[in-house]
C-alpha cells in the first residue's frame, strides 16, 4: 500500500494551457477547509479551484492578465474538511431528471477541472454535452504509478457512483481504458471496457480517442482519470473531496523509488528531499517526457520525477555559431517515430503537416484529438527542434481562433 | 528535459556503419581506381555540402556520404569532367536546394546515375560483382535491426521480384539488391505510410521485372531506372494510402 504523507505545505500549479484568470474566493491569512473553493476563473465562473489541504493561505500572487503565479497554502490548526451538500445531486442521479444540479455540484467542487474535452484540450465548457467520455485507468508514462494502486474495496463502489455520474452527463458510450486484469467497474449498458497495452504511448488518453471515438469540431470527446471519477463518486456518497492521491516519486536522481498517497498540489521538495542521492538535482512534477521544473505537484500530475541536473557543456564558438544560425534537421521516418504514435496514424504526414502549418491536412489526420502530451514522445525519440507538442498548441490555436 | 537519440544524424551514421560490409567487398574488388572514384565523389560532395552551409545554413548530413558511395559503385564510366558535372547536378538540384537529406524528393546518387546514364548514353555500364549482392545482405540486416530500413518495402519488393522472376532469384542481381538496399529502401525518400510502403516496394519490384523483361541492358540500368521512377511516384503512392485510411474512417467513425 502505498504511504499516506500529508505535506506541511501545498501550493497550486495549473498548466498554461488551462488559461485561468484569478479571481481569488479566500483572504490571503484566512484559515480554509481541505476542498473548500478558493479561487474562480473571472471569465469562467465554472472553473473553480478548491484548497488542497486544510490551514492558512500564505500566499496569493497574480501576474500578467490575472494569471495564478503562486498559491500557497500551510497546515494549520484541525484538519477540517469542506462539506459539499449532495442532495439534489443524489436525487437527479436516482431520478434521472436532468443534470443541472450534478453539473453544478461538480463545478462548485473543482472536479469540473478534472475533466479536459478535446478538441483542443480545455476545461469543457458549463453545458456542453460531450458526445462521449473516455476514463484512463492507466498509465504508461515513464515510472508512471498503476492506478489500480488508487481502487480498493471501498474505492469500487465510488468508482461505479462516479461512472454513473458521468454517464448521465453525456448520451454517448463510456470508455473506460483498463489493462489486460479482471475488470475494474461493473459493465453497464453504455459504459464499455476497453483492454489497452502496456507500452508507452499506449496509455494516452489521446491515442485512445483517436482509436476509439475521434473528436471533431462539432463533437466533443472528454478524458478523466479513473482517480478522478473515483473522486466524483465519493463526493457524491459522502460530501467531500479526498485528501490525497495516489503520486509516485521515482527517477534516477533518488536513491529508492516510492509510491505515496499526497495532497494534490503537494510540496515536491518535502516528498523528494529526503531520498534524493548527492548532487544536483532537478525535480519535475509529471513524466521525464512531458513533465515541467515546479515546487508544486502539477494539477493533472500523478507522478514526479527527479533528475540529475546537468549543466551545459560550452562548446566551441564556431561550433556554437554554426549550430545557431543553422536550419533544424527534418525527421526521418524510422520505426522509432512510427513507434512514438503507436503506429495509429499516418504519423510522418501528421509531423509534416505540423512542421509546414498545414491545418488543413493535419485536421484530416485527425489532429482534432490529440493534445501535447500525446506527442512528447515523439520530441523525446526525435530530439526535434521546434518541439512538436509546441507546433501542435499552435496549429490547435489557429484551428479553435478560425472555428 | 532528456532527449532522445533518433536524430537525423543518427539514421545517417547507422546507414554509413551498413555501408561498410558493402564498401570492404567492393574496393577489394576494385582497387586503387575505385578508392579514386570514390575519394573522388566524397570531396566534390563534401564541398557542395559545405557551400550550402555556409550560404544557406543548412546543416550537413552524413548520408551524403552514403549517396557518394552509391554513387562510386554505380555510375557509368564517363570521363573525370563529366563525372565532376553528373555529381555536382545530383547533389545540388537532387538533394541540397531541397533542404538537404530528410526534406528533398529523390536521392543524389539516383539523380546522378540517371543525368550520366541519360546524358552520355554510350559511356558502359559497370558490372557489379556477386559478392556485392552478398554483402547487402548484413547491411540489410543492420539497417532492419535498427528499424532505419523500412521493412514493408523491401518485403513488398523481394516478394514481387522472386514472383515474377517464376520464383528464383534471377531478377535479384547484385545491382538490383544493391539499389533496393541502399536507393530504395532510404527512409528519406520512401513512401512513410504503411500501405504506400508496400506499394512502394512492389513498384520497384515490378518495373524491374518489366524492364528486365523487355530491355536488353545492364542490371544496373535496370535498377536505377526502377529506382527513380519509383521515387517519384512515392509522394502519390501516400497520398493513395492516405485517403484510403481516411475513407475507412470515415466509414467506421462517421
Amino acid at each position: 500500500m502505498p504511504e499516506k504523507i500529508l505535506t506541511s505545505e501545498a501550493g497550486v500549479s495549473l498548466a498554461p494551457w488551462m488559461e485561468f484568470r484569478v479571481e481569488p474566493l479566500a483572504e490571503v491569512g484566512s484559515l480554509v477547509a481541505q476542498g473548500a473553493p478558493i479561487l474562480r476563473d473571472r471569465r469562467r465562473p465554472e472553473c473553480i479551484v478548491t484548497a488542497p489541504i486544510a490551514g492558512r493561505v500564505a500566499e496569493l500572487e497574480t501576474g500578467a492578465g490575472r494569471r495564478l503565479t503562486s498559491l500557497i497554502v500551510q497546515a494549520e490548526g484541525p484538519c477540517d474538511r469542506h462539506q459539499y451538500d449532495t442532495r439534489l445531486a443524489l436525487g437527479e442521479l436516482e431520478g434521472g431528471s436532468g443534470t443541472t444540479a450534478l453539473r453544478q455540484l461538480l463545478q462548485s467542487s473543482g472536479l469540473w477541472m478534472r475533466l479536459r474535452a478535446r478538441p483542443f484540450g480545455k476545461v469543457p465548457e458549463a453545458s456542453t454535452v460531450p458526445a462521449a467520455i473516455v476514463v484512463m485507468a492507466v498509465d504508461t508514462r515513464p515510472l508512471a504509478p498503476d492506478p489500480r494502486h488508487a481502487i480498493g474495496e471501498e474505492n469500487t463502489a465510488r468508482l461505479n457512483l462516479g461512472l454513473r455520474a458521468l454517464s448521465s452527463l453525456c448520451d454517448g458510450p463510456i470508455f473506460f481504458c483498463q489493462d489486460r486484469g479482471p475488470d475494474i467497474p461493473d459493465a453497464h449498458g453504455r459504459l464499455k471496457i476497453v483492454r489497452i497495452g502496456e507500452l508507452h504511448p499506449e496509455g494516452l488518453a489521446g491515442l485512445q480517442i483517436h482509436r476509439l471515438f475521434p473528436a471533431r469540431l462539432s463533437r466533443q470527446v472528454w478524458d478523466i482519470s479513473m482517480e478522478d471519477v473515483v473522486a466524483i463518486g465519493q463526493l457524491l456518497s459522502e460530501g467531500r473531496l479526498p485528501e490525497t492521491q495516489v503520486v509516485s516519486v521515482a527517477g534516477p536522481g533518488l536513491r529508492e523509488a516510492r509510491l505515496v498517497r499526497c495532497p494534490p498540489g503537494a510540496d515536491l521538495r518535502e516528498l523528494c528531499y529526503a531520498f534524493m542521492s548527492p548532487g544536483p538535482r532537478i525535480i519535475l512534477s509529471g513524466s521525464v517526457l512531458d513533465g515541467r521544473e515546479s515546487r508544486w505537484l502539477g494539477f493533472h500530475d500523478r507522478q514526479v520525477t527527479v533528475l540529475e541536473r546537468r549543466e551545459p557543456t560550452p562548446r566551441h564558438w564556431l561550433d556554437a555559431a554554426l549550430r545557431r544560425a543553422s536550419r533544424p534537421e527534418p525527421v526521418i521516418a524510422t520505426a522509432a517515430v512510427e513507434q512514438a504514435l503507436g503506429g495509429a496514424m499516418p504519423g510522418m504526414a501528421l509531423l509534416r503537416a505540423l512542421s509546414v502549418g498545414d491545418d488543413e491536412a493535419a485536421v484530416d489526420l485527425d489532429v482534432l484529438s490529440l493534445v501535447e502530451e500525446d506527442l512528447a514522445l515523439v520530441d523525446y525519440v526525435t530530439a526535434a527542434s521546434p518541439r512538436f507538442s509546441d507546433l501542435l498548441r499552435a496549429a490547435l490555436n489557429r484551428i479553435e481562433a478560425n472555428a | 528535459m532528456i532527449r532522445g537519440i533518433w536524430t537525423r544524424e543518427t539514421v545517417a551514421m547507422v546507414f554509413l556503419a551498413a555501408v561498410l560490409p558493402v564498401a570492404v567487398s567492393w574496393i577489394w574488388d576494385e582497387g586503387v581506381l575505385g578508392t579514386g572514384r570514390l575519394v573522388f565523389v566524397l570531396v566534390l560532395a563534401g564541398l557542395w555540402q559545405a557551400l550550402f552551409t555556409f550560404f544557406r545554413a543548412q546543416p550537413p548530413s552524413a548520408a551524403g556520404a552514403v549517396s557518394a558511395f552509391a554513387i562510386a559503385v554505380l555510375a557509368p564510366e564517363v570521363g573525370p569532367l563529366q563525372f565532376a558535372i553528373g555529381v555536382s547536378f545530383g547533389f545540388v538540384f537532387g538533394e541540397l536546394v531541397f533542404g538537404g537529406w530528410g526534406r528533398s524528393v529523390l536521392s543524389p546518387a539516383v539523380v546522378t546515375i540517371m543525368f550520366l546514364g541519360f546524358g552520355f548514353p554510350v559511356a558502359d555500364w559497370p558490372h557489379l560483382p556477386v559478392q556485392i549482392g552478398w554483402a547487402t545482405i548484413p547491411a540489410a540486416a543492420i539497417l532492419l535491426f535498427f528499424g532505419v530500413l523500412p521493412w514493408r518495402v523491401l518485403v513488398g519488393a523481394l516478394v514481387v521480384l522472386i514472383a515474377a522472376g517464376g520464383f528464383n532469384f534471377d531478377l535479384l542481381t547484385s545491382a538490383v539488391a544493391f539499389v533496393l538496399v541502399f536507393l530504395v529502401c532510404d527512409p528519406a525518400v520512401s513512401a512513410s505510410t504503411p500501405l504506400g510502403r508496400w506499394l512502394y516496394g512492389a513498384l520497384f519490384g515490378a518495373l524491374t521485372a518489366l524492364f528486365a523483361a523487355f530491355w536488353e541492358t545492364a542490371p544496373v540500368q535496370i535498377a536505377v531506372s526502377a529506382a527513380l521512377l519509383v521515387s517519384l511516384a512515392a509522394p502519390l503512392l501516400d497520398e493513395m494510402a492516405i485517403a484510403l485510411w481516411q475513407a475507412v474512417r470515415r466509414y467506421r467513425h462517421g
